[in-house]
């Protein structure tokens, strides 16, 4: 009966694709104004029931709010040490605001004091909105400011206090910490095997302080000269597993560039290591090594001692640059992004306004690269080595979206987070260094939203495979704004090394708790399918339900019920499974009783119909 | 193998060996099908065909490749995959298969050889043999045939130049030569004039209709005029034309001469609560206005709400026909692409150059104006009047779309629609709103008329479209993806009237007016007659022509797809409550509604871009002077200048298409009206339609088996599966072989799926055909079952609309 389905069948709908975001979207545009109980409040209200107390209200005031959509609204802003929350009663209905403080990149005076005592000042947000608030110049000069509020709890790194997630002590009924292991991931992906072994030498982070205790390296390579190679690879991150195909063996291994130099240095041991790792795998006589930086890049790293491997020092390897852009050309892209879509859009130019971003190129150059690495893989039954400079941002980009091609089990809900804790979080992405958590040096130029960058590309598959991914739009959405919320300790800290888990919650703990939330139910589980996104720009879009999200106008008019209907249709059909059951079973009874011959029939088909969700 | 021919094969001309080989086929193929399966119409003849083809197939079939035989027919050019199921010879003929082309669909042909491509015209040569066949079609498909090392080159060579050969250049009177090459055999003559029409479809073309229509929308005080029932007061308009009850025949005739083209004021569609909606034609100006004539253009314009009517001028906001089409050309051009040329635009270059085609822009345009004056007759009590120059374009696209916003009968696929246009029919332009066309839709009780008639201009002259119509679609879709669930029919079926819109076989799409139409059928009926000293035009020119092959309404739609294809036309899962039926029309119950404040009748207000305001020489006959437009200033003339001081109650009413209040209301009244997102990032790309081309499919190919299904389709496909199973488990069955009849009541009961009135009358003609092939598979139960879901048989063509899109693909 699964065959109906076909089995490694590529499964493209538009219709439900849009199906599917106009139902999600409803989720998170309920976020700015409407109701109390959006998910952002959560936490507080069950906090409340509870009696317990991490929230700390500083200050509450009279101010004016000026919305960009709706003109200036006067209403009550309440500060706390987690977040902002103003709430205007003028209307209706109300309108709220509710913005951790943690999303706040920058707080500005603007204008200074004016003629009539008015001190305005304004909120330039991580999540593409700018917020504008003003109020009376207040004659108590012992109470403190919502600016100097702002300016405290805003940014507690620079202001020496801690992290609100450090205070928050919300218990779950699941541990998200308990998510992944790493020992369990590698076995269930049947390693250790006869190629490959699972090293304790990072034990202590001391190989590698980047990368997480525990690595997947071939059999043949003793830990002594995994030092060696580490020497020669930037940082240390020499080349790992990050994932082996279950059949043909060919591996995606990632790592950092080599330092080769202006004068073309070598390494026994390094060239022996990717010798090694094509040779893990029997199918193929041949490693690509991918270099996600533009060629040009790649060369300019020569001078600051790194490089790219040389098609003469190692034999067998072909050398393929993906021209991906580095960390500040995205961060300038996804700064004039917002600028087009915050707070006002251009109609009649929005397509073109839209191409001067190059925001969706970049996309696209991250999907095409993932894309190459997953047929070289799949196709081509051959090993891939990823890198970039430090193979942290794009490395980790290109490794994931290839995963999340190639294994169906990244694409639930679970698989996911453990993608995003392998690949992203034990791997070392830069968490904080790239968001900038509690951070008020908003100019820094380590921020880039190269994590985004990655969601975005995720949501770009969801469209294109609407039936391949257990997780919604509105789980993305959610991981983004936790991203910046410092809610979780997820997405704090830069390492392995240096995330205490114990210390604060995870994010998957308060997903897992609420899993209906975030569950697609037009999922389809077809494990076995690779997808292969169709990545030309005519066939991306621009994910307006998180970049534009704020504008109302984005707001669907009429809540779409398509989701809802097929929630109907799963629960007409387990009735009807039911019944099915029992009149059959009430028909092999009596048939049983009657006539032997027809007694055989009816239980053949006793199998479940269902074969999937 | 002919020798030489790889060098330089000219062309050959289609010498006696050919005309034999087709009177030999034509004989062999009278009633039947080719030796090598293709299923001939009556009269096909088969001129070429190649073996071991395969043909890329799009990524919504499945992608990857599918292998078969090709055909060029003096019709169309046909592919059978290799394991096709067995045509049956008793079925009624479908022009097209699924993997057909016409050749009066393809635009160009081009090959591609080892290292180049090629352009392909009648008369050019190939001086290599084609690996690749691409077609490309006007209607934006392209179709690529990959000729395997064991096609035979002689083929190859022969059958694409069979194809360049014969396909249909755009030549006048070509059309012609296509129709009576697809329909003008005597069976297929005969075949189509035994073709009941669809009695349930509103055709609007009889008085009858129209009073249908009328009584439908609850339109109290308006009645249905038969005043042009000859076409004397105007060619273009159609017989019959919808006029305030008020009006008498004999006044009716004094006020075409008052407007362009005698297209005077004519109804369209009423909103529920009350207001009118009205198109009209400018007004004649230099015309003098004697005091009987003001009295009934008053009574013409006002309809039955003497307080107020707002004009809205639709000349300046939207394209002009011009554009659409340059519009048009631009987006043709950049979707489909061309490797002959090579001048593909790049992809980083993609998103500004779809924005310089405008087409999105226009979209929108269409799609604001009819917000607009969607919000308006919700507002209140009044009269709309569309008015445009000509009356013929932008008001089609405007008063459908406002039918379609606001109307959800309008939103389900009838059987038929609309063609027979109502009221209009005429002139470029398709029908006028109101259309309905109930017929099978699935819920009679909803019965509701589907998408406006709407025809275009754009099949008219054939050769020279103004794909007004075409945008229409357009704007459809995107309101159809922006509210998928509010619609009954599919964007599979607007895709297939797109399609249709570029086969000229089609009477709904060919004709400029109802007067045309008329013309046409003569031979069936005579609907008119000339009037002396009036000359056709049409007639003189043309001179003795051979008698047309009767054209199908493109309604009929089994002549086009299959049952399969059909299926997918509608939702497969229920439509929102249908609306109760009106009784009188009149639900005004709205807080907002619109009242003129001060009670005096005849304000006329003029919307123009976004606007109001009220002229003082907006009516030509009213306020005498050289109109200058003071608003507010009370003015002497023969009513009271309008008042200004409705205008901000009017805007209040337009405000909530501007969105930042509308959206908090429950959706529970079916008639509120749809209003589209339209900011740039809303507005998007129907890529189902216009990136159909394989070439921009992707990166790399992957042999992927060809059944994708959309996983509600699986989910509709496996609740009737259980029904079946149900049915089957069921006690009383359980005992003996049931019949199907049974089977299907069973499955019918107490399902949500399968609305019960399911009408079985309209799938008549359809049901006969098929019972024998149930009858014949008793077979393995579960078979049978699984079956069903892909060729609906019997009883089934009701459950396969139902489950729509289950069968785009073969399970197996």
């Amino acid at each position: 009966m699964r065959d109906d389905y076909g089995c490694r069948n590529q499964c493209t709908s538009t219709r439900a694709s849009q199906c599917l975001s106009s139902a999600m979207s409803q989720y998170f545009h309920s976020i700015i104004e409407s109701s109390e109980n959006s998910s952002f409040l959560y936490p507080l209200h069950s906090e409340v029931k509870r009696g317990l107390s991490f929230w700390l209200n500083v200050l509450t005031q009279d101010v004016t709010y000026f919305c960009p959509f709706t003109g200036a609204l006067r209403g009550i802003v309440t500060v706390s040490n987690y977040r902002l929350f103003f709430k205007c009663m003028d209307r209706e209905p109300s309108f709220v605001l509710d913005l951790p403080l943690g999303v706040v990149s920058r707080v500005e005076k603007i204008g200074g004091a004016s003629s009539r005592g008015d001190v305005s000042y304004g909120l330039v947000c991580k999540d593409m909105r700018n917020l504008r608030f003003a109020h009376k110049q207040m004659d108590d000069t012992l109470k403190k400011s919502i600016f100097e509020v702002l300016m405290k709890f805003a940014f507690p790194v620079s202001t020496g206090l801690q992290i609100f997630a450090f205070e928050y002590g919300q218990v779950f009924p699941e541990n998200g910490w308990k998510v992944y292991d790493a020992v369990s991931e590698y076995k269930r992906q049947g390693i250790p095997n006869e190629s490959w072994r699972i090293t304790k030498v990072n034990d202590h982070y001391e190989l590698c302080d980047t990368y997480p205790s525990t690595l997947a390296v071939p059999v043949n390579i003793p830990d002594e000269e995994l030092k060696r190679v580490a020497a020669f690879r930037a940082k240390g991150r020499i080349p790992v597993l990050s994932w082996i195909h279950p059949e043909s063996q060919a591996t995606v291994t990632r790592c950092s560039q080599p330092m080769v130099g202006v004068n073309g240095k070598r390494s026994k041991e390094d060239e022996k290591y990717l010798q090694a790792i094509m040779d893990a795998n029997a199918q193929s006589h041949k490693l690509f090594i991918f270099d996600a930086r533009p060629s040009v890049n790649a060369a300019a790293n020569k001078m600051k001692g790194g490089g790219y491997e040389s098609e003469d020092a190692y034999q067998n390897a072909e050398l393929v640059f993906l021209d991906i852009h580095n960390i500040h050309v995205m961060r300038e892209s996804l700064r004039k992004l917002k600028d087009i879509v915050y707070p006002n859009i251009e109609d009649s130019h929005w397509l073109s306004n839209l191409e001067s971003t190059h925001w969706l190129e970049h996309i696209k150059l991250i999907l095409a690269g993932a894309l190459r690495i997953a047929d070289k893989v799949e196709s081509g039954k051959t090993s891939v080595v990823v890198h970039c400079s430090d193979g942290w941002d794009r490395t980790a980009q290109l490794t994931s979206l290839a995963m999340l091609m190639l294994d169906g089990y990244f694409r639930t809900i679970r698989g996911f987070q453990v993608l995003l804790e392998k690949e992203w979080l034990s791997f070392g992405h830069r968490f904080q260094l790239r968001i900038g958590h509690g951070d008020k040096n908003h100019t820094d130029a380590d921020r880039s939203p190269v994590f985004i960058q990655f969601v975005d590309c995720v949501w770009q598959l969801t469209r294109q495979f609407p039936a391949a991914f257990e997780f919604n739009e509105f789980f993305l959405v959610t991981i983004l704004d936790h991203l910046y919320s410092c809610l979780f300790g997820t997405f704090l800290c830069n390492s392995e090394q240096q995330r205490l888990k114990e210390r604060t919650v995870s994010l998957w703990s308060y997903i897992n708790s609420q899993l209906e939330e975030f569950t697609n139910p037009l999922y389809v589980n077809f494990s076995n399918h690779v997808l292969f996104p169709v990545v030309s720009l005519r066939h991306l879009e621009l994910w307006v339900g998180y970049y534009i999200r704020w504008n109302p106008r984005m707001r669907p008019q009429v809540r779409e019920p398509v989701h809802q209907r097929h929630k109907e249709l799963l629960a007409k059909r387990a009735e009807l499974q039911k019944r099915v059951d029992e009149l059959q079973r009430e028909v092999t009874n009596r048939s049983a009783s009657s006539s032997s011959e027809r007694a055989g029939s009816p239980t053949r088909s006793i199998t479940p119909v269902q074969t999937f969700v | 193998m002919l020798t030489g021919s790889k060098s330089t094969f000219k062309v050959r001309q289609m010498g006696p060996d050919i005309k034999e080989r087709m009177l030999n086929q034509g004989g062999m193929t009278a009633r039947g099908r080719d030796v090598f399966e293709l299923r001939c119409l009556p009269g096909e003849c088969v001129l070429q065909r190649a073996v071991m083809v395969r043909k890329k197939l799009t990524a919504r079939e499945g992608r990857g490749w599918l292998s078969g035989t090709l055909f060029c027919t003096h019709f169309r050019v046909a592919f059978v995959p290799q394991d096709a199921p067995k045509p049956d010879d008793n079925a009624d003929p479908v022009l097209l298969g699924d993997h057909d082309v016409a050749l009066a669909s393809i635009e160009k042909v081009v090959v591609v050889g080892p290292n180049r491509t090629k352009l392909v015209t009648p008369n050019s040569s190939l001086k290599f043999t084609p690996e690749e066949l691409v077609l490309y079609c006007r209607d934006l498909r392209v179709i690529c045939f990959l000729f395997d090392r064991l096609t035979p080159d002689a083929q190859v060579i022969e059958i694409t130049h069979t194809i360049a050969k014969t396909y249909q250049p755009l030549k006048p009177g070509s059309v012609l030569s296509f129709q009576n090459a697809a329909l003008g055999s005597v069976e297929m003559k005969q075949f189509l004039s035994n073709r009941r029409r669809d009695a349930h479809m509103n055709w609007h073309e009889s008085a009858a209709d129209w009073e249908r229509e009328v009584e439908r929308c609850g339109a109290t005080g308006w009645r249905v005029s038969s005043v042009n029932d000859r076409f004397e007061m105007s060619t273009s308009l159609p017989r019959f034309i919808v006029v305030p009850q008020k009006v008498l025949d004999t006044e009716l005739k004094k006020s075409f001469a008052h407007f362009n083209d005698g297209r005077i004021p004519r109804w369209c569609w009423r909103h529920p609560r009350g207001s009118d909606l009205l198109r009209m034609a400018s007004f004649q100006n230099n015309i003098y206005h004697e005091k009987d004539d003001i009295r009934n253009l008053e009574l013409i314009l006002f309809g039955c709400h003497s307080s107020a009517c707002v004009v809205v001028e639709l000349g300046e906001e939207l394209p002009s026909p011009a554009d659409i089409q340059l519009a048009h050309g631009r987006l043709r051009a950049l979707c489909l692409g061309d490797i002959s040329t090579s001048v593909t635009v790049p992809d980083e270059k993609w998103l500004s150059t779809l924005e310089g085609t405008h087409w999105l822009d226009y979209t929108r345009w269409c799609l604001k104006k009819a917000s607009e004056v969607a919000c308006l007759l919700r507002g209140g009590h009044m009269t709309v009047a569309l008015q445009e120059a000509e009356d013929r374009d932008m008001s089609c696209v405007v008063s459908s779309l406002v039918q379609v916003m606001c109307d959800p009968h309008c939103r389900t696929r009838g059987p038929g629609d609309d063609l027979g246009d109502t009221e209009e029919t005429m002139s470029p332009s398709w029908p006028r709103n109101a259309s309905e066309f109930p017929g099978k839709n699935w819920k009679k009780s909803c019965c509701g008329p589907q998408l406006p008639r709407r025809r275009s201009r754009v099949l008219v002259v054939w050769c020279l479209q103004a794909p007004v119509f075409l945008l229409f679609l357009d704007c459809v879709w995107q309101l159809w993806s922006q509210y998928p669930s509010r619609f009954q029919l599919t964007d599979d079926f607007l895709l297939a009237l797109h399609d249709s819109t570029h086969l000229p076989l089609f009477s709904s799409f060919l004709a400029n007016s109802q007067r045309e139409r008329c013309r046409r059928t003569q031979n069936l009926g005579q609907c008119y007659t000339p009037v002396n000293g009036w000359r056709d035009p049409l007639h003189t020119d043309s001179g003795p022509e051979p008698p047309d092959p009767p054209l199908p309404p493109v309604w009929d739609w089994s002549l086009q797809y299959s049952e399969r294809r059909q299926a997918a036309f509608t939702q497969p899962v229920p439509q929102t409550p249908q609306p109760p039926s009106l009784i009188n029309g009149n639900l005004n119950t709205h807080q907002d509604a619109y009242r003129p404040s001060d009670g005096t009748p005849g304000s006329v207000f003029l919307l123009s871009r976004g606007v109001f305001s009220c002229p003082t020489n907006l009516l030509p006959w009213r306020g005498g002077g050289a109109g200058v437009s003071i608003s507010g200033v009370y003015r002497k003339s023969h009513r009271r200048a309008p008042s200004s001081e409705n205008v901000p109650g009017l805007e209040r009413l337009l405000k909530a298409c501007s969105l930042s209040e509308a959206p908090s209301k429950p959706k529970s009244d079916p008639y509120e009206p749809l209003l589209p997102l339209l900011m740039g990032p809303c507005m998007g790309l129907w890529r189902e339609c216009y990136h159909r081309g394989a070439l921009h499919a992707q990166a790399f190919s992957h042999p992927l088996s060809a059944n994708h299904c959309h996983p509600l389709e699986l989910l509709a496909r496996e609740v009737r599966r259980l029904q079946a199973r149900l049915a089957q488990a069921s006690p009383a069955s359980a005992a003996e072989p049931r019949p199907a009849h049974d089977a299907n009541h069973n499955a019918n009961n107490g399902t949500f799926l399968f609305p019960k009135s399911h009408g079985a009358a309209a799938s008549a003609p359809k049901a006969p055909s098929a019972a024998p092939a149930q009858a014949s598979s008793p077979a393995p139960r579960e078979n049978a079952n699984k079956h069903s879901f892909l060729f609906g048989h019997a009883s089934d063509t009701r459950m396969g609309r139902a489950n729509s899109k289950v069968a785009k693909s073969n399970p197996s």
